[in-house]
């Protein structure tokens, strides 16, 4: 809604969200600029790989539940959208699309993220999994299962990044407490008010050992 | 022949999980903003980012040359004015989102900008300016005022007289899956999935829409899964049909789902309420007199926001005298919808906090108060219908109170305002009572129920129920399996629910509570229907009467030989053919009367009006101004409970969403700019789990009555009862939610600077 005069491919005022999402050569000087926070990423992936990509589409393989999955975006395109509009994958859900209610939290090589606030292409030779991974074999995770028990959702649209949020916490530590288990989901709003719910389920879970 | 609920209930009334929970909990669910069908265009919206302007010209050249540009969609064009920050302007078609966005920022817009409001103080000094739509003549509209009794004379019979301000800001819905829809034509048949409160009131609507220029035009609208509505999803609204036009036009799908700043600015809000307040009362708990003069925002178009008829709230036919007046203040904001419980978190707040300052100011506890004025019963109708609420809602409120009062342990936590502990985080209780309606829909126009669902048995034994209504999250799905199933002898997981589409069958939009009250008095006449068609049709083969066949649990047995079949084998019978039979309900057959008899013909199958009281307690820093809630009790009725397990977590649902209304929820305009300030979730706050309180329901289970909707009443005394436990830890009344650290400490100041 932001007035179109005022939104200039490269002007001032540039947004956080025009960074991400903004024109290929903001995304592009995104990816070369050495910011503090991308170097260890650039160091890690060899740089000249993504250096000069864009604006137009390059072509990225991701794994994403297990499955390779091939398509070409343009590099401005975060991990949820890449996910969501070029790999038609459900378990992540666009809301706040800016890092705040986790409702598209994946794991990524294990860690749990907001596919939001990152580019697909940072996603590029890593694991993702999201919350359909949970349902391997017709069986159902622990997790989801307490969910379902007791019933800690309503609508059901931040319940896949509760989920994730909850495995990975439970993942990481086994043995944690309803507290513990309760700060890993800091991260994650849900708007029907399924938290008395989602703590019995954390109840449920913390008894059986995650 | 009556209609009524089974006396031994197998499974209704049992905590069950809702059946789709794996799909939901594991990401699986494809809702209508997962919907990607082959050859999908992307579509967003250009709306004015000024509160008030002319459009002088759009230049959209540019934007056509675009990368992946397909087509404009013109809302608002040169010479028309747009009246907020966030009004439609064109809309813009693309291959993909990205190009979407590209395409609208190459749109140029020459606006001449205009006078605007966006706060209710603003508008009321100027009550001469107008900066809105339509034919009124001012923001400002003073509605007329009622009064019941002689004011005057109640306030001179009073011991004591409080006057004070009282008021909650603009809130927005925030659902979080957002408005919108994927609309795809094929020849004349539109098909779209919509994120809809209403499926086959959207179809409706967009038929209404194409019609004159495609006469054959049959719109299917599809809603499997819905990521919230709370009120304001109840048709394709302007992106809905633009989307539509927009596919019409490409000849290919198109999707087009609000973003989060939208979602927010447009996706609705609820208004705010203001209000100045004179109550007076005795010793004894009597209140003598209640006036209120009240205003608030409904946004740009206009409408109420109290609901000023029922105000003074939930007391209105015990205070003897009363006043009240209302004014609409039209802003150039995004325009109001209904939100949970429509006017009744307002009329709760003007009413139920105001009752605390005068128990206070009369040296009582506000539960003495309460009790004192809880409405009578109406005896005459507990006679004629003892399922009513008029003639037994006194003492429904008693019990709801003692129950309540239990649990938060009240006797023992309750303290005189201010006296909340020595150190600088003071404890607080506080309570709050409210009322609903929640009954089934009524006949359409065509004197025919709105509400129907069909239930097919095949041959094969599976059980089909199918309607077109809508599962927000309400675990309507779950309740059509359980009343088949009921009904059918069989388990829940044996019933296949197909909802959500709008061929399915009649429904009505799910407001008001009354999906649940519609939808499971259908489903039981449909279950039963078919049952007795499959008892007609297996009846000679089975070798009994169809009169003595009767269900037993996963078996049909006839009742003269005792023989029982499997239902499986029993359901073989059928050979090429199938059971089936459709159900309606509504209220007009609720409230049916047997003219010979006068009594009701199908009591206790659904009915209306319920009752609850909610305790909050809460730690209050007076360093920080920092509200914490802590605990929270929700004691709440609703006739015959389908589901315990989904029906309590609505009820602790309906808290979370009131305490967080209570506590976080403001939409920040700026006066300068006209915009909103927080149009998103990081300043627009919401609570996440460690924000929010342990909460303890108790459902108060009156089967006798029948069903009732239960979304919106455990909402409604929410934030008045975190107001009142605000005041108890305090003694100093926060005027106006949310009782954040600045309205804590504003008023803990005002206290200060008066001594």
């Amino acid at each position: 809604m932001s007035d179109p005069q005022q939104r200039t491919r490269n002007g001032p005022g540039v947004t956080r969200r025009d960074f991400l999402r903004g024109s290929g050569a903001v995304a592009t000087a995104a990816l070369t600029t050495p910011v503090p926070s991308l170097l260890h990423e650039a160091a890690a992936q060899k740089t000249e790989e993504v250096v000069g990509l864009g604006p137009k589409g390059v072509p990225i393989e991701l794994s994403v539940d297990g499955a390779k999955i091939k398509n070409t975006i343009e590099p401005r395109i975060t991990l949820l959208d890449a996910l969501r509009d070029y790999m038609d994958t459900t378990a992540c859900k666009r809301v706040c699309d800016r890092g705040t209610c986790g409702a598209c939290t994946v794991l990524l090589d294990g860690k749990p993220v907001y596919s939001c606030s990152m580019l697909a292409l940072e996603a590029r030779g890593k694991e993702i999994k999201t919350a359909a991974s949970l349902h391997g074999d017709g069986k159902l995770d622990p997790v989801p299962a307490a969910f379902v028990a007791a019933d800690a959702q309503q609508c059901g649209f931040c319940t896949p990044g509760f989920v994730v949020s909850m495995r990975a916490t439970l993942d990481k530590n086994p043995k944690a407490t309803p507290a513990e288990v309760e700060a890993g989901l800091a991260g994650n709003i849900c708007r029907c008010g399924t938290y008395e719910q989602m703590r019995h389920a954390i109840e449920a879970l913390c008894k059986k050992g995650g | 022949m009556a209609t009524s609920w089974p006396k031994d209930r197998r499974l209704i009334g049992k905590d069950i999980p809702r059946t789709d929970g794996p799909e939901k909990s594991t990401g699986r669910a494809r809702y209508s903003i997962d919907m990607n069908p082959k050859g999908l265009l992307h579509a967003m919206i250009l709306r004015s980012p000024y509160a008030h302007a002319h459009i002088d010209a759009i230049d959209v050249s540019a934007a056509e040359k675009t990368t992946g540009f397909k087509a404009v969609h013109e809302i608002n064009g040169a010479g028309k004015e747009v009246y907020f920050a966030g009004d439609e302007i064109i809309a813009v078609c693309a291959d993909t989102e990205e190009h979407c966005r590209d395409a609208m920022r190459a749109i140029k817009i020459k606006f001449t900008p205009l006078e605007f409001f966006v706060k209710e103080a603003d508008a009321l000094k100027n009550p001469q300016s107008k900066t809105i739509s339509g034919p009124a003549k001012s923001n400002v509209a003073i509605g007329a005022e009622a009064t019941k009794g002689d004011v005057a004379a109640g306030f001179k019979d009073a011991e004591k007289i409080v006057e004070a301000d009282y008021g909650m800001p603009v809130i927005c819905h925030q659902c979080l899956e957002p408005h919108g829809l994927v609309a795809s034509w094929e020849g004349d048949r539109l098909t779209v999935w919509a994120s809809t409160q209403a499926v086959v009131g959207t179809a409706q609507q967009l038929a209404a829409t194409f019609k004159a220029r495609i006469p054959q035009v049959d719109v299917k609208c599809i809603t499997h899964y819905m990521g919230g509505g709370y009120g304001s999803k109840f048709g394709p609204d302007i992106q809905g049909i633009v989307a539509a036009e927009l596919a019409l036009k490409t000849k290919a799908p198109v999707k087009l789902m609000l973003n989060r700043e939208e979602e927010i600015t447009v996706g609705g809000n609820r208004p705010s309420a203001y209000g100045k307040i004179k109550i007076g009362g005795k010793k004894d708990g009597t209140i003598t007199a209640y006036e209120v003069d009240c205003h608030g925002s409904p946004g740009e178009r206009g409408g109420a926001t109290v609901n000023l008829g029922l105000l003074p709230y939930v007391y209105l036919d015990t205070i003897p005298n009363w006043k009240r007046k209302h004014t609409v203040v039209r802003l150039n904001t995004g325009i109001a919808r209904a939100m949970r419980a429509p006017g009744h978190p307002q009329n709760c707040v003007l009413t139920d906090c105001p009752v605390d300052d005068l128990a206070a100011a009369l040296g009582i506890d506000p539960l003495i108060i309460r009790r004192k004025n809880l409405p009578p019963n109406d005896d005459k109708v507990a006679q004629s219908d003892p399922t009513a609420w008029l003639g037994q809602r006194n003492n429904i409120y008693v019990r709801e109170l003692d129950l309540a009062v239990k649990l938060s342990e009240w006797e023992k936590k309750w303290h005189q305002p201010g006296q909340g502990g020595k150190g600088p985080i003071k404890h607080g209780i506080g309570m709050a009572i409210h009322t609903w309606g929640g009954s089934a829909v009524g006949n359409l126009g065509d004197g025919q129920p709105a509400n129907d669902a069909t239930v097919i048995i095949d041959r094969g034994g599976q059980v089909i129920v199918q309607s077109s209504t809508q599962d927000l999250g309400t675990a309507q799905r779950t309740v059509s399996a359980i009343v088949a199933a009921e009904i059918l002898g069989l388990k829940v997981s044996d019933i296949v629910v197909r909802i959500g589409e709008s061929p399915f069958g009649r429904s009505s939009g799910s407001g008001g509570s009354t999906t649940c009250p519609s939808q499971a008095p259908a489903t039981l006449r449909a279950a039963i229907a078919a049952r007795d068609d499959l008892f007609a049709k297996i009846a000679a083969k089975f070798g009994a009467k169809k009169e003595d066949l009767v269900i037993e649990e996963g078996k049909v047995v006839d009742k003269a030989s005792k023989k029982g079949l499997d239902w499986k084998k029993a359901c073989a019978m059928l050979g090429m053919d199938e059971a089936k039979g459709v159900g309606a309900w509504s209220s007009n057959m609720a409230n049916e009367i047997d003219p010979d008899k006068k009594i009701l013909v199908n009591p206790g199958v659904s009915n209306v009006q319920v009752g609850g009281v909610q305790v909050a307690e809460v730690l209050v820093d007076v360093e920080t101004g920092v509200v914490r809630c802590t605990n929270f009790v929700a004691v709440q009725d609703c006739g015959l409970i389908i589901d315990k397990l989904t029906c309590e977590s609505q009820v602790a649902g309906g808290v979370i969403m009131g305490v967080n209304y209570a506590l976080f929820e403001d939409r920040i305009m700026d006066r300068h700019t006209g915009r909103q300030v927080n149009p998103d979730m990081e300043f627009y706050k919401l609570g996440g789990i460690q924000d929010l309180p342990r909460i303890k329901v108790a459902m108060v289970d009156m089967p006798e009555r029948g069903v009732i909707g239960i979304g919106e009443p455990p909402t409604v005394s929410t934030a008045a009862a975190v107001g009142n436990a605000v005041f108890n830890a305090l003694g100093v009344r926060v005027p106006y939610a949310p009782y954040s650290p600045e309205n804590v400490l504003n008023a803990l100041a005002k206290k200060g600077a008066k001594g």
